[in-house]
């Protein structure tokens, strides 16, 4: 599903975010990307969804090479990926509906379709009573469970996600790691970048531990479980 | 074999342009509401700004139509040394209209030039004492179409004039049609400086401002991004937004130019010692107007596009 076949990123010449990368994620893993500040987690997950380059070497995301995409091609790609971060990118201007809304517009859905599949997901993560409020006047945990519903909204192939539990507290990331897991379960390949032990030791799952952009660790204690 | 689930999502309606368009321009408007405040400090940016390129249309067309007033008088007269006949007047009008750049042509009988003479001289009629209609000589006045009144296109006129026949001496005022024509020249010039700065400065502080509106919601082109727009799909409301926003302070500078023109020209006469609704002061031309129009709109979306392509990307 995701290969990642000797990648160096570098934003500076002399201190490059990956070094030499080589990973292969298979179709349905549940991953954990560990690793301190700057070990370039956030930038492993960039890759995957074309939001950075290589500077070296080539990566793979559902068989297509990601390297070589123009950029009208990465859109696509994006569709089937989907992304959440520790800051939840919600528009506080706009309704919990329209929040998650924007990713089936994007894809061209009717309006009608749009609604009963928002509020199916939002209902599937526990907050469709709070589909009219603006995203301001929610908990953490709830605006994180906005930011997932816009992300699994249209089912994707892969779910990212770059510090999700950085601001919530010890319930709400249980609540969090929950949806990840059904996700997962339900055929989504999941990658999790996150330096919270809790989080980590929430499930026997594969590790990748990473220091100054190369792979100290490649552990999988699925089989353990 | 089962069918993954990823196979089985609801396709993508197929949109038309039509309902494409009618997407984007709902969606423009729903921005333009939602950013109510923005919306309003653009369109008044915009506003302000086409008001300051219409006052000096306003300003350029008046004056323009002052000294093109002024080229008329730009005329050539032929003097002759006794009076003509009737015949021989018509004769040498036809002769003359037939030339190349001849707008019109009037004689000026002895008679006729003391009466003109006279009404110069009102006040001082006691100048004209001794003169007899004899002293003063006929002439011919013609005037010029307005592409032959530069220094050059009268000179080659005069030389075709002197060819004809019956014609006698010859003047046109050679200095002061220069000295006039460069003044003319300059002020064309100027105008176009000027003009052309006014709109460099325009279109500097209109994109300035749409490029902080766009800043402002710089996490929602993220978004967009994110979740697979493609650079056209997250392009088309905000460029629909900057037409709006630019044929809307386009009417309202349209508004108040026209609202501040004729509220000048009802209350001119209380602090200027003359009318000048009498003096031959006009409006903006209706392709003006409509020329506002479409800088407003083309503001608006040069502003927009020049804004969104520093920020989307993928």
């Amino acid at each position: 599903m995701i290969e990642l076949h000797n990648v160096t990123v570098s934003y500076q010449k002399d201190a490059p975010a990956l070094s030499g990368v080589n990973l292969k994620i298979p179709k349905g893993d549940f991953v954990f990307l560990t690793g301190p500040s700057g070990a370039g987690k956030s930038t492993l997950l960039r890759l995957v969804y074309a939001a950075v380059k290589p500077s070296h070497g080539h990566v793979v995301v559902d068989g297509q090479n990601v390297t070589r995409m123009t950029r009208h091609q990465i859109p696509f790609l994006r569709r089937n990926i989907g992304v959440v971060f520790q800051d939840f990118k919600l528009l506080q201007t706009r309704s919990v509906f329209d929040n998650v809304a924007v990713t089936l517009e994007v894809l061209g859905w009717e309006k009608k379709d749009i609604g009963k599949k928002v509020y199916h997901v939002l209902k599937q993560l526990g907050i469709e009573h709070k589909m009219e409020a603006s995203p301001q006047r929610l908990s953490g945990g709830e605006q994180q469970r906005v930011a997932l519903a816009r992300a699994l909204v249209n089912d994707p192939k892969i779910l990212l996600a770059d510090e999700p539990t950085g601001n919530l507290d010890d319930h709400n990331k249980d609540q969090i790691l929950k949806i990840f897991k059904e996700a997962n379960i339900r055929g989504t390949t999941v990658i999790i970048a996150s330096h919270d032990k809790r989080v980590v030791h929430y499930s026997h799952n594969r590790i990748v531990h990473l220091e100054k952009g190369r792979i100290k660790e490649n552990r999988d204690d699925s089989f353990q479980a | 074999m089962t069918r993954s689930r990823h196979s089985v999502r609801p396709h993508a309606s197929a949109m038309g342009p039509w309902s494409r368009f009618c997407y984007f321009a709902a969606k423009a408007w729903a921005n333009l509401l939602n950013n109510r405040l923005v919306t309003a400090i653009t369109v008044f940016t915009i506003t302000l700004a086409l008001l300051i390129i219409s006052l000096f249309l306003l300003f350029y067309v008046n004056i323009e139509g002052t000294v093109d007033q002024w080229s008329r008088k730009v005329v050539v007269t032929v003097y002759f040394e006794g009076e003509l006949t009737p015949q021989e007047v018509t004769s040498l009008k036809g002769k003359v209209s037939s030339l190349q750049g001849t707008d019109s042509v009037q004689y000026i009988g002895k008679e006729e030039a003391l009466k003109r003479f006279r009404s110069r001289l009102k006040g001082q009629e006691s100048l004209l004492e001794g003169v007899a209609p004899d002293t003063l000589p006929a002439s011919m006045e013609i005037s010029l179409k307005k592409q032959f009144r530069s220094s050059e296109a009268i000179a080659s006129y005069v030389a075709a004039l002197r060819k004809v026949q019956g014609i006698g001496e010859i003047q046109y005022g050679e200095e002061w049609v220069r000295k006039f024509l460069s003044f003319y020249q300059f002020l064309r010039l100027l105008g176009l400086l000027i003009g052309g700065f006014l709109l460099l400065t325009v279109m500097f502080i209109v994109s300035n401002t749409i490029k902080l509106t766009i800043l402002a919601r710089k996490e929602e082109l993220e978004i967009l991004s994110l979740v697979g727009a493609t650079p056209f799909f997250i392009k088309a409301p905000f460029l629909i937004e900057g037409m709006i926003q630019g044929a809307c302070g386009a009417l309202f500078a349209i508004i108040l130019l026209v609202s501040g023109y004729y509220a000048f020209l009802s209350n001119a006469v209380n602090f200027l010692s003359f009318n000048p609704a009498d003096s031959g002061m006009i409006f903006l031309p209706p392709v003006y107007i409509a020329a506002l129009l479409f800088g407003g709109v083309t503001l608006g979306l040069i502003g927009s596009l020049a804004s969104l392509k520093k920020f989307v990307i993928n």
